[in-house]
This record gives structure tokens, sequence and C-alpha cells, in this order.
């Protein structure tokens, strides 16, 4: 067992890391690297803009956000995916490459879920911080730069680090537009070797597992190193225990 | 635009004309006039839920009204007007809450630093230099680097002061501001404020310290359901009060 899973890795390695790159598409490991970190990275900001728009005082920015949101989270994503590799090329008349289908689709989809959580963080704060703000002459786009936002986005660290691990699972779903990702390039070994699909789907799975732990390892540290800082040294113990707790109830 | 917002072209710091406000059918303020001049110590008391808080907060307009007119040296902070032009004239008016309302994100010394380099511009040497000041005037110099949830009831509240006074503001607004104090706190925010009064500061302050009003006050405004019912210096308001509620509501503090 073991065995065939170090063969695998020895013989396929450079396929599960970049594809068929430089013959075919950069492809494997490291195009999902590329588009996790492209998808969040655009998600992010998108949602924080998302989330404003819904707080907005005006309709005309509150209702075209709040229906797109609302849609995005009730439709599985898989359909979404679907829908825009068909429509897409159809209303462009282009063709457009399917990572970048697949990238604007998770962009949309986990701004939409993302926004939800930027929009609960800047809710759950109290009324008395954007007085206290808007008491001391702030604008409200300046309050919510520099009082709102920083708090509501680190309250909600986990549910945010939750939302980035899925991101990077979802896109495994790339693979039914033919995203050439590690999904891709693994069902392709599977292909190759026809009678070792456990070996090779559990190699998938190790890796994607690291991928997430790590993107959840990191946010924990950054977010107990704010909360020490915040709560001083004398508290610093508890606070090393308390967000971590956090997170593990978090994680999806 | 700026320098027309900070002209002062009233002899009164506030004026307070006519104001009404109500939430659905409840009247809260019901037709107040009231003046407040410069240099001038005013504190409003009365029984809860007489509509102090909510006066309070129309003057910065924090609260909407629904008819009447305030106005902060002769400019109407409730006249439709460009944003940037009421957030400047809130910048010049200090509040400071009941809960203190501290930017618990930053530290003590950044949240009295940051809306000077934030909304004037203040080069960032320049405010923290200030801010260090303001903290020593409050007894605060040794908390600098310590984060709000690291003080107690009563220094956070003096930081909240501080920071009101780093925008330099000719008016100060006091809502209740050692009501969520322990009693043994009280003193400290007190005597802040007393120094304050001392140096000529214009301040409005609602407060069930009735020490502090007899001693600092220059007016009291007693308000009950929604009207100013008594306006009176200390002296008459605590020897001779005329309005049989304001009568009343002596007799029970006494108690």
């Amino acid at each position: 067992m073991i065995t065939d899973l170090i063969a695998i890795i020895r013989d396929y390695w450079l396929l599960l890391l970049i594809g068929q790159y430089p013959n075919g598409p950069l492809g494997g490991l490291a195009n999902t690297l590329i588009l996790s970190a492209l998808s969040i990275g655009f998600a992010f900001p998108v949602s924080i803009i998302f989330a404003l728009a819904r707080l907005s005082r005006w309709p005309l920015l509150r209702w075209p956000v709040t229906v797109l949101v609302y849609v995005t989270r009730g439709v599985p994503l898989l359909m979404l995916i679907l829908w825009c590799y068909f429509v897409v090329p159809l209303v462009t008349g282009t063709d457009v490459p399917s990572f970048v289908i697949m990238l604007t689709t998770l962009v949309i989809y986990q701004g939409a879920f993302l926004s939800e959580v930027v929009r609960a963080g800047i809710v759950s704060l109290s009324h008395g911080q954007m007085d206290a703000a808007r008491a001391l002459g702030h604008s409200y786009l300046g309050a919510m730069r520099f009082i709102i936002l920083p708090q509501a986005l680190y309250n909600m660290i986990p549910s945010i680090i939750s939302t980035f691990v899925s991101t990077i699972k979802d896109t495994t779903l790339g693979y039914v537009i033919n995203v050439p990702d590690l999904t891709f390039a693994a069902s392709q070994v599977n292909n190759q070797l026809l009678t070792q699909p456990f070996q090779v789907f559990l190699i998938l799975a190790l890796v994607y597992y690291v991928l997430c732990w790590s993107l959840t390892y990191v946010a924990n540290r950054v977010e107990r190193r704010i909360a020490r800082r915040r709560a001083g040294t004398v508290s610093a113990a508890i606070a090393e225990t308390t967000p971590a707790t956090k997170i593990i109830t978090e994680q999806p | 635009m700026s320098t027309s917002v900070i002209e002062q072209r009233d002899p009164q710091a506030i004026r307070i004309s006519n104001v009404c406000k109500s939430y659905g059918d409840y009247k809260v303020l019901k037709d107040i006039n009231a003046e407040v001049g410069r240099g001038e110590v005013v504190v409003i008391c009365g029984p809860s839920g007489s509509g102090k808080s909510t006066l309070i907060r129309t003057v910065n307009r924090l609260e909407e009204i629904n008819s009447g007119s305030i106005s902060f040296n002769g400019h109407d902070i409730h006249a439709s007007m460009r944003t940037k032009e009421l957030n400047l004239l809130r910048s010049r008016i200090g509040f400071v809450f009941q809960n203190f309302n501290l930017f618990p994100h930053l530290s003590v010394l950044e949240n009295v630093a940051m809306s000077p380099i934030r909304v004037k511009g203040v080069p960032v040497a320049e405010a923290r230099a200030r801010a260090v000041k303001l903290l020593e005037r409050v007894g605060l110099a040794d908390k600098q680097t310590a984060y709000p949830g690291q003080l107690s009831g009563g220094q956070q509240q003096r930081v909240a002061i501080a920071r009101a006074l780093a925008m330099e503001p000719p008016v100060m607004l006091f809502d209740e501001p050692t009501s969520a104090l322990d009693p043994e706190m009280v003193g400290e925010v007190l005597s802040v404020m007393k120094s304050l009064a001392a140096e000529g500061m214009t301040m409005l302050c609602v407060t069930h310290e009735m020490g502090f009003a007899r001693d600092v006050a220059d007016r009291i405004w007693f308000i009950d359901a929604g009207q100013i019912i008594e306006t009176a210096t200390p002296d008459e308001f605590f020897k001779n009060p005329q309005h049989p509620r304001a009568q009343r509501f002596l007799a029970d503090l006494r108690h």
C-alpha cells in the first residue's frame, strides 16, 4: 500500500505538480494554488464591497447586491459553474478559458458567502463604535476603514478562514469544466493506472488536507498574535487558548 | 467651506429652538427651547426616560429631529448640508459617551491621536505628542501603550475625554459620563470634568451627579417627559425648586 503510494508519486510527481506544462497548459498543484490564491485574493475585497453595498442607505446599491447574494447563496456552486461555462461564451461570443470561468464563478460565489460573514461582523459591533467615530468627525467610509472594518474583520477571522478553506476545496469542481488543476491531474493518473483509484485519490486527499490545514494554521497564528498584542503580555495565556478553540469549531 | 463652518456667528455656543422629536407616536422631545452661552457649564438632569440623552445626542446630530433647529456657533446642525460640512461641525463638538466607546483595537495613544490624524490631517508626530500631553492631563501618561480592555472604567472614560479633547473642540457634550462606573471611579472622571470647566470650556452635561451640578454648573435644566420644565442656577434649583416635579425629583434623591 505505502509502496504503491510512493511508486505513484515517483512516477507522476511532475504531472501532479505542474500538469502537462511546458508541453500543455499549466496544471496540477501549481494551478490549484494559483486558482485558490486568485479566488481568495479577489473574493475578499469583493466581499467587503458587497457587504458595504448591502448595508448602504441607497436602494440602488443595496437591492442589486442583495439579489445577487441571495441568488448565489441559494444555488449549488456546480450549477453556477456549468451555467457560466455555457452562457458566458454565448454572451461574449468569444472562447473564454475555463480557468477564467472558474475564477470568476468562485470570486462571485465565495464573495457572496464572505460578504454575509463581513456584514455579520459589522452588524455585530455595538452602535457606539460608529457613534463615537461620527462624533469625532469621521466620514462614513473613514469610520468603516479605520474603526469598524478592522474590528469586524478581526472578530470574523474564524469564519473568514473557513470560507477561504472551502474556496480551496471548491477549486476541485473546476474538474467538470476541464480546468487543469490537481484533481484533473490525479484523474489523468488514475486513467492511466486504472487499477489503483484508492491510492491515487488518497494522495489527492492528503495534498488538499495539507493545503487547507496550513492555511488554518497560519491564520490561527496571526489571530493569536493580534489577540496577544491587544490583551497585553499579562493575559497572553488566555489569548493563547481561546481563539484556537474558536477556529476548531468553525472548521467546515 | 471649511472656514465658514468654523466661523462663530452667534454669541451663544448652542441654541436649541422649538426642537421636537418622536419615535413613531411617542414624543420624546416636545418643543425644546434653550441656549448654552460660551464658557457656560449646563447640567441637564431629570428622571430616566425624560429625553435627556436623546436631547444631547441631537446636538451633534447623532439623533435626527422632526422639527425645530439646533445651532452651534450660529450654524444649523440639522440643516441639509453636505456630509463633509456636517463631519467638520461634528469634529468641533466633543462628545463623551456613557459607555466610553473607546476603539478596542487601538492602543490608548492611538485612540487619542487617530482622529486628529485622519480627520484633521495633523502630522502623525505632532498628533502623538499632543495625545501624550492630553493623557498626562487626565492622569494616564503611563497607559499610552495599553489597550482599552486593560483599563478600568474610570480610566477608559478619562481616555475618552482625552480623545474628544484631541480634536480641540470649543464645546464638550457629556452623556451620563459616570453612570456606567463603579462608585469609587466616579471621582476621578468628575475631577477631570471640573478642571475642564475651570479652564472655561463650554460644557453641556447629562448627569445624575448632583454634587457636580451644585459645584460646577452655571445653570441646570430640569427635563421631564420631553420638556425643559425648569431652568435655574444650582443655588435656586437645590434650595428652592419651582416646579412640583422638580421638587419631587429632589426629594427622591435625598432618600
